[in-house]
């Protein structure tokens, strides 16, 4: 069952794989890896505010070099940033091709007359558009970043000793266990709905529709009843009895994260002041 | 005088639990769960509770783990007292620490990412300081046999594994009193035999451990104290070994008795009614089957045995296409049918999934146990709604005709999931792990049922974990090793192979069959 359970794993990366190739924390112990997450979190938080904080397209430009530093750092490299983040480059690529053929002001830097056809280049619709295409990369290029080095339960644990009650924390900790469990269900349930007849192959909209009845009744019977053993495990080892818990693991900011936590939304905000003073 | 008597043996041994005239009613059910239950445990016994699906022995392991009566509305009377505790003055949860309970699902009861945090999860929940907690998770993992897992993620073990790691997460809580609700009936031989094996470590420590089981064979050795119950009762106790076994259920009283040769096909004559050739299948490119070629016989009872992970569920699978095969052909009557839709094959094949919980669709018993019949079959509805109420008064489920599916237990909910198959009469039985949660007239209900199809007939191809079954009513075994077929024998031959390869999981524990691999001249 075990071989057959990683097999559906596997799978439910592919799905995912087809929007945000390997939207996954990758495992490694780079000096980024090791920074406490909530250190991370903070700096992924100010880098995001400035993206959008920062007018011009040379701010997102230099944010777009201290990402890719960031990157190098992370031992993902180039190569990994080609990878994963192609999809997201030529759809960068095509904001700023829209914004350059569509904004039509400010000064006029470059103009071909061909017959019928006009073609012009005007420098709030080329600088509006890098600004507008580098935005979108920063942002879900410091996010993926984000996702790659930090991983989830770490950072669960360590919001949790912050001060994230620890409900909330292990809602997501056991949704993250979860995931696989249930997919693995919806699969068990496909199955069975078949050998009954149930047609699930080559379906038109209308039995579609029934299907998706058929497969929704079973699962989230099945879920209830995990859901309902998960409750009684967890309660019987003690959860919910005190205010408190205590961790295994220390995951207390030390003495350079306390510092790395004033001194990074420091540094942005002063980026972010350098960079509306340049305009101004 | 009758006080000190009762002060001196309570100096000796105070009870570690003390049930006085427990009483429970669910609330929405007229009957009593629990009945006037007298019981004391003491320090370090091994207890075993037994009896029939229903007979309330889950609903005393609530009583015990303090999640009856808040957790679960409903009417109690008597008490409930753990090491000097009475369970009403305290929430659900609030006895943990002094008694842990290790439930039946293994997936469902482990709640984080890694082995680590899943066994500090409890002492963390207690406020137990970090230095203590790392010994705890040393001295659980160690109990348990399973210090080499404690860097795996949890979705990467095995069954026997998870329970092993949750029997562990509740060991460093430290509790006197350790429950556990049938804790190998998800499991295979393999993994069944590991957490045995596990509890049998366990007695080495000091605390009290009630197991409830169905399957008794392998624990009376280590019981101290048998309990049977009844409708809600304690209606036998046993207190020695030897006394144990008179509790053990009576072998072989269906079907074939073991040891009488079974009714053999001569495979030279007639054609086999199903055959598959090096068929293969899997997922994501990676063989789970690698090459099976078998056939089966009209009128055949075959067993399919293996370890989890051997591809018996997979064979299933694609027998009725539901797993596409990408190598081998697969005839029935002749003709190959790899090519055929799922719901054209599961005309002549009715399979019976491990979960039941997976096929239950309809808000009644009696719709849902038609479904596949009108999906499947030509008969007209009053046909199809009579062989159902035949089926339904057969498997004792007639009472529950009107009752939302739901509502039943495992073993009620597997018995539907088979009237549901049985009444549109496929001519091939595929069942995966029919047996889990049937007491033993339930089981002599199933195989009377397999017997009146075989008789038509039919084939019947049944993943089954439990030997003596095995060895008293199927002809043959196909025994499966990562996705090989390894023994393709009449029964008799194939468990004297086992018994040759040290499978003694496998085996009928009544039964000693070197004799026979001597006599039969085999491999």
């Amino acid at each position: 069952m075990s071989s057959y359970h990683n097999a559906f794993q596997k799978r439910t990366t592919s799905i995912i794989k087809g929007f945000l190739p390997g939207l996954t924390y990758v495992e490694n112990s780079s000096w980024v890896h090791r920074l406490h997450p909530l250190v991370k979190l903070v700096m992924l938080l100010s880098f995001s505010l400035t993206v959008f904080g920062v007018p011009t397209w040379v701010g997102g430009l230099i944010l777009f070099a201290i990402m890719l530093v960031f990157y190098g750092l992370a031992g993902l490299g180039l190569a990994f940033f080609y990878r994963k983040l192609r999809f997201i480059m030529v759809f960068g690529l095509f904001i700023l091709i829209i914004q350059v053929l569509v904004i039509q002001e400010g000064r006029l830097l470059w103009q071909a007359d061909m017959g019928p056809l006009n073609l012009s280049i005007w420098s709030e619709g080329l600088f509006g558009g890098l600004s507008m295409m580098l935005r979108f990369v920063n942002i879900i290029g410091s996010s993926y970043l984000f996702v790659a080095t930090t991983d989830p339960n770490r950072l669960t644990y360590s919001l949790m000793q912050a001060g994230l009650p620890y409900r909330f924390g292990f809602m997501l900790i056991t949704a993250l266990r979860f995931i696989p469990v249930f997919h693995y269900e919806l699969e068990q349930v496909k199955n069975a709905q078949m050998a009954k007849g149930i047609e699930m192959e080559g379906l038109s909209p209308g039995k579609l529709i029934k299907a998706v009845k058929y497969l929704l009744v079973p699962l989230v019977i099945t879920a209830l009843s995990k859901v309902d053993s998960l409750a009684i495990s967890m309660e019987s080892r003690g959860f919910g009895l005190y205010p408190q818990r205590s961790y295994m693991y220390s995951q207390s900011l030390s003495i350079t994260d306390k510092i790395a936590l004033v001194i990074v939304p420091f540094g942005f905000i002063l980026f972010y002041l350098a960079m509306s003073n340049k305009v101004a | 005088m009758v006080c000190g008597l009762k002060g001196v043996i309570s100096i000796l041994a105070e009870p570690v639990v003390d049930i006085q005239k427990l009483s429970f009613t669910y609330s929405g059910s007229a009957a009593l769960a629990l009945q006037d239950i007298d019981l004391q445990i003491y320090p370090g016994e091994f207890v075993t509770i037994t009896g029939p699906s229903g007979c309330g022995k889950s609903t005393l392991a609530l009583c015990l783990a303090g999640f009856i009566p808040y957790a679960y509305p409903g009417r109690m009377e008597g008490s409930v007292s753990i090491q000097g505790r009475n369970t009403r003055d305290y929430p659900a949860g609030g006895l943990s620490g002094i008694v842990g309970l290790v439930q039946q699902d293994p997936e469902a009861q482990l709640c984080t990412l890694t082995v680590r945090d899943e066994i500090a999860f409890g002492p963390e929940n207690l406020c137990v300081p970090a230095e203590e907690i790392q010994e705890r998770i040393n001295y659980a993992l160690q109990a348990v046999g399973a210090l080499e897992l404690m860097d795996r993620p949890v979705h990467t073990l095995s069954g026997g594994e998870k329970q092993r790691v949750a029997i562990a997460s509740v060991l460093a809580m430290n509790p006197l009193l350790l429950i556990l609700d049938e804790p190998t009936a998800n499991l295979d031989p393999f993994c069944t035999a590991e957490v045995l094996e596990t509890l049998k470590q366990l007695r080495k420590q000091n605390i009290s451990i009630i197991v409830i089981e169905h399957r008794l064979e392998r624990l009376v050795s280590i019981t101290d104290r048998l309990l049977i119950m009844q409708n809600g009762k304690i209606v036998g106790e046993s207190t020695s070994v030897e006394s144990h076994r008179k509790y053990l259920p009576i072998k072989n009283k269906t079907g074939l008795q073991a040891g009488k040769t079974p009714k053999l096909v001569k495979k030279d004559q007639g054609k086999p009614l199903l055959s598959v050739k090096n068929l293969r299948a899997g997922y994501e490119g990676r063989d789970i089957l690698a090459g099976i070629s078998s056939a089966a016989y009209a009128g055949e009872t075959i067993a399919i045995m293996g370890n989890n992970g051997s591809g018996k569920t997979t064979l299933l699978l694609v027998l009725l296409g539901i797993l596409k095969a990408h190598q081998g052909s697969i005839e029935f009557q002749g003709q190959d049918i790899s090519r055929l839709k799922v719901a054209r094959r599961a005309r002549d094949m009715g399979l019976a999934f491990q979960n039941p919980n997976h096929q239950i669709f309809e808000n009644t018993v009696a719709k849902e146990a038609q479904l596949a019949s009108l999906n499947l079959s030509q008969n007209s509805e009053q046909e199809i709604a009579s062989r159902v109420d035949h089926y339904l008064k057969f498997f004792d489920l007639w009472p529950y005709k009107q009752n939302n599916p739901f509502t039943l237990s495992l073993g009620e909910k597997k018995r539907l999931t088979l009237v549901s198959i049985l009444a549109y009469r496929p001519g091939i039985l595929l069942l995966d792990e029919p047996l889990v949660g049937q007491d033993s007239d339930r089981l002599d209900l199933l195989m009377a049922a397999i017997q009146e199809h075989r008789d038509r007939g039919g084939i019947t191809l049944m993943v089954c974990h439990e030997p003596d079954v095995v060895a008293a009513n199927c002809d043959r075994v196909l025994f499966l090793d990562k996705g090989k077929l390894v023994i393709d024998r009449p029964v008799n031959e194939a468990l004297a192979l086992l018994a040759q390869m040290g499978m003694e999981e496998y085996l009928p524990s009544s039964h000693t069959f070197h004799s026979v691999s001597k006599e039969g001249n085999l491999i």
